[in-house]
């Protein structure tokens, strides 16, 4: 607790943002009902994820770069995980004429 | 000197990032959205270079901005012709997501204030060195990153693929493309 009432930022002001950032894009999450408003909200908390990595790897192993790796990785999955994604909302517009996730409640069209 | 323009410049795109999120995630018009979230990738690449992870600020700017987001535009753009402008959740909607998001911000914060975490001194080490990261990455002893490597390889491709197939598919299922 003591490492809060500092001013300058450390280990726990840094987690706290990334929390809150996690946190905001968790409620975007669940109350977006167009599909590209909820892909917008998973790319919000996959890269306070990518940020956790690099802020862990400076404050708890300086010198090595293996939270960087992490980083490098978790944003060329979201780089992949939006193409799928993006083809997926493509097809299902072409074939259900909408984008609320609340309507795609079946798996074969 | 140099320590406090880094603690006021946390502070401003602390604040910033968060204030973009919010707006993220309540706007009700999704390209607007996409804008957001370019601030707020924008945001998080200043606090990789305030960490000293420059390289992976440039990657952050390069791929999520100029790759992803523009993207993520094409696909508001490709499909804002359907009823996509306005998004409203209901109340229930709402709660339920204030109380889910809300829990889990204080389970975690909870979580991470109780914990020690071994913090070592930091004499400003490059976390992002360039040349480290590629020794790393082509490593195969102990501790390298030559097989994750591969593996996403492979997955980029996969999902290039799967993209080209998913989006396809429907056009041959299409009666117009028959006949």
């Amino acid at each position: 607790m003591n490492e809060l009432m500092t001013l300058t930022p450390g280990l726990y002001h840094w987690l706290l943002l990334t929390l809150l950032l996690f946190s905001v894009g968790l409620y975007g999450l669940l109350t977006r009902r167009n599909a590209v408003g909820v892909l917008l909200s998973t790319e919000l908390m996959l890269n306070s994820a990518a940020l956790n990595f690099v802020i862990f790897n400076r404050y708890m192993a300086p010198g090595f770069v293996d939270g960087s790796i992490m980083a490098i990785f978790i944003i060329a999955v979201a780089a992949a995980e939006v193409v799928v994604a993006m083809a997926i909302f493509v097809a299902l517009l072409k074939l259900k004429k909408t984008a609320d996730v609340t309507l795609m409640n079946e798996l074969r069209g | 000197m140099t320590e406090t323009i880094t603690t006021a410049l946390f502070y401003i795109f602390a604040a910033s990032a968060v204030l973009l999120a919010f707006a993220l995630v309540l706007t009700r018009r999704i390209l607007r959205a996409a804008v957001w979230l370019m601030g707020v990738l924008f945001c998080s690449a200043a606090f990789y270079v305030l960490l000293g992870a420059e390289f992976l600020a440039g990657i952050q700017v390069l791929v999520y901005i100029g790759g992803i987001v523009v993207l993520l535009v094409f696909a508001i753009m490709l499909t804002s012709s359907f009823e996509l402008l306005d998004d409203h959740p209901s109340a229930l909607r709402r709660i339920l997501g204030i109380l889910t998001a809300g829990g889990f911000f204080a389970v975690t914060a909870l979580a991470l204030l109780s914990t020690k975490f071994p913090v070592k001194a930091y004499h400003g080490e490059a976390i992002s060195d360039v040349e480290k990261i590629g020794k790393s990455l082509l490593n195969y002893g102990p501790g390298g990153y030559v097989l994750p490597f591969e593996v996403i390889s492979v997955l980029l491709l996969a999902a290039l693929i799967g993209g080209i197939v998913v989006a396809r598919k429907v056009l041959v299922k299409d009666p117009e493309a028959k006949s």
